[in-house]
Formats: C-alpha cells, sequence, structure tokens
C-alpha cells in the first residue's frame, strides 16, 4: 500500500491576527515544497479584542526568530508582567494574578502551603509579596528575565501588550518575505468535491478560483469555511459565561508613565479591560446584554478611563463557547472561528498559537485520515475546557453585593472539572494540575486567594517546619524580591531605551 | 486529623510506606505489622526488583545512602532492559534509560530517523543512545551533572535483593514490627488488628501492603478490574540462580512461545521470574496463580491499598516501584483532614489513570509483537485494546506522533523506543523534516555517533565501578 501523497497547497482564509500567525509560522513547510496562500480582503475589518498576551507567546515569536525589541518597536508593544484585578471579589478589592512563581518550595513543600501556614499564625503578608513580578507591576518597574537558576530574576515570566492589527502587519511582512503569497479578494463562493464533502477551492468575487488541499479558516466570527459551509455546529456555554457583548474604545495615555500589566475592573453587569500601549490605551467594556442597555454600557465605560476617548466606541457581540470540530474534513478553523471565551485571561492569541502547533505537528496528508482530525479535536476540547474553567472560577468565587450578574455567578452549577479543583483548594490548598494545562498552579493559585478561597488547612508537611525559622526565611524572600524589584528601570524608560516605538 | 497508621505487610512497599510517613508526620505513631509467607508486596515476580531512574532522588531524600542499599542488597545499576523474542522470534532491541539521539530545532530524533530511512539509510535508534551502547559493552558510571555533556543525556536504575532493599528501608524508618498478622477486626471499616499473641492494634488509617493477598482492602468494597483479556499471562515462577562475575548493567525479558522470563542480575546471581499463560503452557514447578488488574477504588474507607494490593501489572520494567513511591508521594499530598472530605476520590481517580497508563504499556508489548506462529503471540496480536491505546498506535502508525494523557509513568521517548523496537513503522513523518536537506540529516545522525561511541569508550566497566564502591569483590 503507498501512502497517500503529502500537501502540497495550503490556503489560508482571512487576514488578521489568526491569520497572519498561522501563515508565519507555516513558512516553515516552504522549503519542503509546501505553497502556503493567504486570501484576505482590505474591506473586512478585523477585530482586535486580543491585544494582551500570556508569557507562552515568547516561544512562539521565537520559533519565527522574531527579535524582541524590534518587535515591540513596530507593535507600539509594552510589557505585561500579570493582570490587576479590581472589585472582582468585593468592591475597594483588588489582586493581582502575577505572571512567575510565588517565593521558592521549602524541602519540597509548596511555597503556597508554607505561606498559608504562617498566615494564619499572623506572620505572613499577603501573597503577592513573595511573586517578583507582582512587586515589579506594583512598582511600575521591569527588567528581561535572566535564565541562571541562582537568580531572582530566574523567576520572572513576561509577555506582551500590542495593537494586534500591527502585530498582524509584522507577521505579514515576515510571511510575504518567506514566500506566502498574499491574494487580495472577498471569497463569494465555496465549492464542495461531490465525492466527499471536502473544500474544493475559494471563488474570489470576479470569479477567480483559488484551489487548495488543507484550507485554514481564519476569518473569525463569521466562520466562513468552518460554519457557513460545512455547518460544523456550536456549543454554547452561554450559560456559565454570560456576557455576549463589548463596547470598546482606545483612549490617550494618561502620562507618561505605561504601567506594565492590563487591569480588569469589574462593574455591575460585567467588567472593563484597560490594557496599555506606548501610544494609547486601549479599554472595553465586557457586559451582559440582559442586565444592562448598550447606552448605560457605553457610559460606564466612558466615565471609567484614564484619559480622553480616540475615536466613537465600538460594539461587539458575541457567545461564549467553541465549534463542535474545529477541525472537519479538510478545513481547520483558527481564531474565533473556532471557539469565543471573552478575554479575561488574554488568552485569545494562545489558542491561536496552540492551534498552529498542534496543526505542525498533526499536519496531514492528502489522505486526511481521521486519526489526526481526532487527536487535533481532543486536544482543542480539552485546552478550551480549561481555560473556560480558570474563567468561570473569576465570575463564580464573587462575593459582590450589587447587580444579578454576580448572584447568578455565585449560584449557578459549575463543570465538575472546576468543582473538583475548587474542592479539594478549599480543603486544604492543593492542586493538581490536569493534562498540559496552560495555566499553572501559580496562575490558579493567585485567582482562588484573590477571589476570597483561603484554604482551610495546609500540608501536614507544613507542619515539620519551625515557625521561627520559616517567619525568618519568608521575610528573607520578600526582602529580596522586593529589593530587587526596586532596583529594575522603570517600564517606560526601559521601554524607551530598548524598544521605542517607531512609526512603521 | 490522622495521629495513628497501620501499615500491613513489613516486605519492600510496607517499609517504604513507613519510611515515606515516618518522614512526613513526624508525630503519628506508625505500626508495621508483618504476614506470612515470601514479601509479594510489589508481585511474585523474583526475589530481584529493578527501578526506574527517580527512585535514586527518593532514597537521597529519605537518608537511605545509595550504596549502602547496593551493599546490604548484593546490588548494581542499570541503564534499561533488553527485549528478546518479542519483535520477532529471533529479533532484539532495547530500551534505554535516557535519551535518543538528538532533534534538530522543532522535528525530533525518531522523525529525522524515519527520513532517513525512507531515503534508503537503515539505522536503529538505540544506536544513538549512549545509555544502549554503555549497556551493550558492559560499561556504566553514573551521569555527569553538567547539561552540555553527553554524559548528561541517560540515566540509570538500581537492581537489588527486595530483602536488602526492605531491611535498608527498615532501618532508615527506625521502626521495628508490631506483630504478626492474625485477622483484621471491624465491618464497614478496619477498626483494628488482632496479632498473633492476641493484643489490638488500632490506627486510624490503614495502609495494605500485604501483596495479591490485599488482606485489608479484599474485605471492603474496593471493586477489582481485571485486565486478562489484554495481559495473557496468569502464573508466576519465581527463581534465584547462583552466578560468579560481574553482573550486567541492564535487566533482560526474553519472550518464548509460551510466555516470557525476567531476569534482574545482582551480585553473586540471577533473579528470575517466569511469566506464562497457562491455557498455552503446561503448569510448571513453582508456579502461583497471578490476576492482573488494579482495584476499583485503591482508597476506601479508612485503608489505602498499596503496590500489588492496588495493582498488579508484570514487570516488564520497574514500574512497580515507580507506582509505589508515586502513590505515597500523592497519599502523602493528600492526607484527610475530615472523614468525608475530597481527597479519597482524588487519590483513587489519579491512581487509577496511571495505573491504567502503565496497563497500556504492557498491553503494548504484546499487541504489536512479531512472533507470528506462536498461537499465544498470535492472538495477542489481533486482540481489540484498551480505546486509549488504540488511539495512541492508531496516531502513531498513522505520523509517528504520541498522544499523551494525564498521569503517564512512560514518557513518549520510551513509547517510541518500544514501539520502533517491535517494527512499528509510521506511514508518514513529520512533514517539517522533509524540510531539512539529506546530506544535513547524515551528517546529524554520524556526529551524534561519534560523540556518543567516544563518550562511551571513556567510561569504566560496569564491574570497575562495582568494584571501586565496595560492592564485589
Amino acid at each position: 500500500m503507498t501512502a497517500p501523497a503529502p500537501i502540497r497547497s495550503i490556503v489560508i482564509v482571512g487576514g488578521g491576527t489568526a491569520g497572519w500567525m498561522a501563515a508565519a509560522a507555516l513558512t516553515r513547510l516552504i522549503p519542503a515544497g509546501v505553497s502556503v496562500t493567504l486570501v484576505e480582503s482590505d474591506e473586512i475589518a478585523t477585530v482586535g479584542v486580543g491585544e494582551a498576551t500570556i508569557p507562552p507567546i515568547r516561544s512562539f515569536n521565537a520559533l519565527l526568530g522574531i527579535d524582541e525589541n524590534d518587535f515591540l518597536a513596530k507593535t507600539q508593544g509594552t510589557i505585561k508582567l500579570g493582570i490587576e484585578f479590581v472589585n472582582w471579589t468585593r468592591d475597594q478589592h483588588r489582586y493581582v494574578h502575577p505572571f512567575g512563581e510565588f517565593g521558592f518550595d521549602i524541602e519540597g513543600v509548596k511555597f503556597h502551603q508554607v505561606w498559608r501556614k504562617l498566615r494564619e499564625a499572623g506572620r505572613a503578608e499577603a501573597i503577592d509579596a513573595y511573586n517578583v513580578c507582582a512587586l515589579a507591576m506594583t512598582a511600575g518597574r521591569y527588567q528581561p528575565p535572566v535564565t541562571d537558576p541562582g537568580s531572582i530574576l530566574s523567576r520572572m515570566a513576561h509577555a506582551y501588550q500590542f495593537d494586534a492589527g500591527l502585530y498582524a502587519k509584522y507577521l505579514r511582512g515576515y510571511a510575504e518575505d518567506r514566500g506566502v503569497v498574499r491574494i487580495e479578494g472577498k471569497v463569494a463562493h465555496v465549492p464542495l468535491r461531490a465525492a466527499d464533502g471536502f473544500i474544493e477551492a475559494v471563488i474570489l468575487e470576479g470569479d477567480r478560483r483559488i484551489e487548495g488541499e488543507l484550507f485554514i479558516d481564519c476569518t473569525g466570527f463569521r466562520a466562513l469555511l468552518i460554519e457557513q459551509t460545512l455547518h460544523t455546529g456550536w456549543e454554547s456555554w452561554a450559560h456559565w459565561l454570560q456576557c455576549d457583548r463589548a463596547v470598546a474604545v482606545p483612549s490617550a495615555s494618561p502620562g507618561p508613565e505605561i504601567t506594565p500589566f492590563t487591569r480588569a475592573t469589574a462593574h455591575s453587569a460585567g467588567w472593563q479591560w484597560r490594557i496599555p500601549l506606548q501610544h494609547r490605551v486601549g479599554n472595553g467594556h465586557v457586559y451582559c446584554s440582559a442586565d444592562i442597555s448598550d447606552d448605560a454600557a457605553r457610559e460606564t465605560l466612558l466615565a471609567n478611563l484614564d484619559g480622553a476617548p480616540l475615536r466613537d466606541p465600538f460594539i461587539l457581540r458575541f457567545e461564549a463557547g467553541r465549534r463542535k470540530r474545529a477541525w472537519e474534513r479538510n478545513c481547520i478553523a483558527l481564531g474565533l472561528s473556532s471557539g469565543f471565551l471573552e478575554p479575561l485571561e488574554s488568552t485569545s492569541i494562545h489558542l491561536i498559537q496552540s492551534g498552529i502547533h498542534k496543526l505542525m505537528a498533526l499536519l496531514p496528508d492528502t489522505g486526511f485520515s481521521a486519526i489526526e482530525r481526532d487527536e487535533y479535536n481532543r486536544l482543542t476540547d480539552i485546552q478550551l475546557e480549561q481555560v473556560r474553567d480558570f474563567i468561570i472560577l473569576h465570575y463564580h468565587a464573587n462575593q459582590r453585593s450589587d447587580g444579578d450578574l454576580w448572584r447568578r455567578m455565585r449560584e449557578m452549577a459549575i463543570p465538575d472539572t472546576l468543582r473538583r479543583k475548587l474542592d479539594l483548594f478549599r480543603n486544604r490548598g492543593r492542586f493538581f494540575r490536569y493534562e498540559d494545562e496552560l495555566f499553572a498552579e501559580s496562575s490558579w493559585i493567585a485567582v482562588l486567594l484573590g477571589q476570597g478561597i483561603l484554604p482551610q488547612g495546609w500540608d501536614p508537611l507544613a507542619d515539620a517546619f519551625d515557625d521561627d525559622k520559616l517567619a525568618f526565611s519568608l521575610s528573607r524572600i520578600h526582602e529580596m524580591f522586593a529589593r530587587a524589584a526596586q532596583a529594575m528601570p522603570r517600564h517606560e524608560d526601559w521601554l524607551a531605551r530598548n524598544a521605542p516605538a517607531r512609526t512603521p | 486529623m490522622i495521629r495513628s497508621i497501620g501499615i500491613v505487610g513489613a516486605g519492600v512497599a510496607g517499609w517504604m510506606a513507613a519510611l515515606a510517613l515516618r518522614r512526613a508526620l513526624p508525630g503519628a505513631r506508625i505500626s508495621v505489622i508483618e504476614t506470612e509467607g515470601p514479601d509479594w508486596s510489589l508481585g511474585p515476580f523474583g526475589p530481584g526488583e529493578a527501578s526506574l531512574p527517580g527512585l535514586e532522588s527518593w532514597l537521597a531524600d529519605h537518608g537511605v545512602e545509595e550504596g549502602a542499599l547496593l551493599r546490604a542488597a548484593r546490588g548494581g545499576f542499570s541503564l534499561g532492559t533488553a527485549f528478546s523474542g518479542w519483535a520477532g522470534q529471533e529479533a532484539d532491541w532495547f530500551l534505554p534509560f535516557g535519551t535518543i539521539g538528538a532533534p534538530i530545532g522543532t522535528v525530533a530524533f525518531h522523525q529525522l530517523a524515519a527520513r532517513l530511512r525512507a531515503a534508503g539509510h537503515p539505522l536503529r535508534l538505540a544506536d544513538f543512545s549512549l545509555a544502549a551502547i554503555a549497556a551493550a559493552s558492559g560499561r556504566f558510571a553514573r551521569p555527569s551533572p553538567d547539561p552540555r555533556s553527553v554524559l548528561s543525556s541517560y540515566g540509570y536504575g538500581l537492581h537489588f535483593a527486595r530483602a536488602g532493599l526492605a531491611e535498608v528501608l527498615r532501618l532508615a524508618s527506625g521502626l521495628a514490627t508490631a506483630g504478626r498478622f492474625r485477622r483484621a477486626l471491624g465491618d464497614a471499616g478496619i477498626t483494628a488488628i488482632e496479632i498473633e499473641d492476641g493484643a489490638q492494634v488500632s490506627a486510624d488509617l490503614w495502609l495494605d501492603c500485604s501483596g495479591p493477598a490485599a488482606l485489608l482492602a479484599g474485605r471492603l468494597d474496593s471493586g477489582w478490574e481485571s485486565w486478562s483479556e489484554w495481559l495473557p499471562c496468569d502464573r508466576a515462577v519465581e527463581s534465584w540462580n547462583e552466578v560468579e562475575g560481574v553482573p550486567p548493567p541492564y535487566a533482560h525479558a526474553g519472550a518464548f512461545e509460551g510466555g516470557w522470563q525476567r531476569t534482574v542480575p545482582l551480585v553473586g546471581g540471577q533473579s528470575g521470574a517466569l511469566l506464562y499463560a497457562s491455557a498455552f503452557l503446561a503448569e510448571q514447578p513453582g508456579a502461583v496463580p497471578i490476576a492482573q488488574g488494579r482495584r476499583t477504588r485503591a482508597w476506601t474507607g479508612n485503608v489505602v491499598a498499596l503496590g500489588a494490593a492496588a495493582a498488579l501489572v508484570e514487570p516488564l520494567h520497574g514500574h512497580n516501584l515507580a507506582l509505589l513511591q508515586n502513590a505515597l508521594t500523592r497519599l502523602i499530598s493528600l492526607l484527610p483532614t475530615a472523614p468525608d472530605g475530597p481527597e479519597p476520590a482524588e487519590y483513587n481517580r489519579l491512581t487509577a489513570s496511571e495505573a491504567d497508563r502503565v496497563r497500556d504499556f504492557a498491553i503494548l508489548h504484546y499487541k504489536t509483537n512479531g512472533r507470528a506462529g506462536d498461537p499465544l503471540w498470535d492472538q495477542a496480536r489481533a486482540m481489540p485494546v484498551p480505546e486509549t491505546l488504540a488511539h495512541k498506535l492508531d496516531l502513531y502508525a498513522s505520523r509517528g506522533r504520541l498522544p499523551v494523557y494525564d498521569e503517564e509513568l512512560f514518557d513518549p521517548e520510551e513509547w517510541i523506543a518500544v514501539l520502533d523496537g517491535q517494527g512499528v513503522r509510521p506511514r508518514r513523518h513529520d512533514a517539517l523534516a522533509d524540510a531539512i536537506p539529506e546530506p544535513q540529516l547524515r551528517a546529524h545522525a554520524s556526529r551524534i555517533r561519534e560523540v556518543i561511541v567516544d563518550a562511551v569508550r571513556g567510561m569504566p566497566h560496569h564491574g570497575a565501578t562495582l568494584r571501586e564502591e565496595g560492592l564485589l569483590a
């Protein structure tokens, strides 16, 4: 039996972040004789809610060989050390979800267990005091991490905040330089093969026909191929994540200071993001249309800006959920066409990246066996569910007294996977990660503690240590971390020196 | 709160549990109760036992000095396992502890190897493993801690007599046995154990380390899932042969018509276990029945089953000790605070997944065997396998990728080494490997080979290392 021929032509439909990320990564196949074509239309606006990212984006850029400073300069980019959550637990409350690890494990006992024990005795600060990213972000400071495990700076992790439109443009230049062919045009019609219902080609307005073997749907919410053509189906998660709209607006930077973090502020019927870039600030109010009118949501947004709005606010409509199969026949949906989760933990770009990574690992041949497809869909489902659970946690564990939304969130039945995590943590601060989880233990701990879930007990192994010695260790860790944070340059100064934005 | 722990079974599992809990709960009272018969706490698989890499650091953390253990237990070092007769009646292959080859960028070595094979250059994966080559030439030295050195590219396991291991663990725990088991008391849970002098021992939590007999867990409604439809061996015969000379630094698993023979070399002799399927081989002298499978709920009420009382999987690799070690770590991190807490359910979920993944790994050896014409093995090749394994096999056969599930004890590289050794070849390799020019691939492969052969030449013989550490006269 001869194996089916390898894929020789890949067609990406839709530019924007997803399309150009896929195109840039797939350039690696071009030397093996694969053609990569991207079809997009300048007339179709792209959705740019995902301007903040999480640390794994660094490995995506590294894979492409992108220079960090050059990329920051060309995307109006800034550094992100974590997220500040304001008013989520209750009004006037604040916590941070920093990247990077908390403290150091002590003789095999998790740092947060030791911390919990001392906290009970009133001998430990809030847990942020033991995270170097949390201290640096609060101080508005930044310095690149180092790999030497002996250095405190190795406990750091960072991501970026950037203009998604400029990022797509940056990747477009990268991809076109390496042989990706871009075709301008709007898709008018998608014919299917009679034999098996696979996509045969896309036909543009004006009848230009673009043939391909593998099609990547990056058409955003329209899901032109995966849904409008292949009718794959949608699974709604709106019963857990009830916010269904966002009103967004850029605003002027309030001053020279550029915070190295994203802020998420809870309002009575949703929450508002604040993402600082070098030249402006991105803002948006995510809300539940059953609880608040569009006009009132817009007013809330405008009332909570720290700089003048730079245009009229615009409204986005969405529903939390996922495509039933992100890979169907010879089509793979990437980005918003494959699923949507609100940008509370800045995961949109990461989900695209992870889809690309899986696609490269499971690249089919022209036989399109079900095996690769099923594995891709299995991994995609697991990952989306884990991110979904993490986002639900923020809503569910609240003590807010205003707004029916927050009461409903507190009282709703949550997924079993999240229920198990909450039970184990609440009982004794225990934590088990599921397969390949995106958010590490330290992220879950930051949000669980931040949302007011303090474990009732701690690991009995922590009892074997002497309290005085532990208290001394913790205060040393805090001092070291605080000193390291204070010694860093201010974030805006570091940017000005290393990655000042240029007009592209 | 757990103030007292009772352990039934004073073998390897019992003393390892005692040592781990002694350290984790310094204030708790721990009572170890002996049981009748040989130490089958990890299964009736021979007087010698083998470990996977990772046990040595557990031992060090628990105050057991490696040299002292090996001296007390006629021990030696291990670089992997040789498998003969599995891929075919005359074929053999080696599963090394450590990496095989090196990737180019993000393209894994076995994908590069597939590309080279497709271009007409046959090669064996083990020829690109330092551990495999050192094992073949009978050499051993501990790995280098310098990550830049090729001498850091492997790990090692240990071979030892289980009686010596149990004794060293007991000494490290600082405990003595509380008496000999007569019977367990209590219906819904275990309230106490009556020992031979008629006294009763009580405890808040019981650990059943009594092996397949499962003296405590077997009394409770803990369930048992049989794996006999996939793992056909249902008899084991233990043996010991006196042998002079230097033991080889690897274990051996040799398949024959009716099953397979395990050999773990020790100083002064070989520990053997014959595993066979009674439907295909006449009853052998000294055989004991074995039931492969796992307890549905290893933690039931106030009893936690450990070792062979929790799961029995034939010892193709040193996984039985590793499962015990992981179970203890998991148990300690989940020691309950309240009677109806979520901990037992979580413990059982994780423990069951881990055992099921080891089960799949063991079944893999049968399902992919190449012994055509032997009824036992023909049947094993044709059998349907668990869905989790079927998915792995399908994906590998299609393109040389392996899905990873939760709680895998064996990593993808080890799966690939077994699959490749058994002669399973993916239909297609990674498309990224095609983007690398063939001369570059060939140069990459020969450079790795040269570096490894050069490094092995400089390593001492296993016998020299054993003598230097006072393990061999």
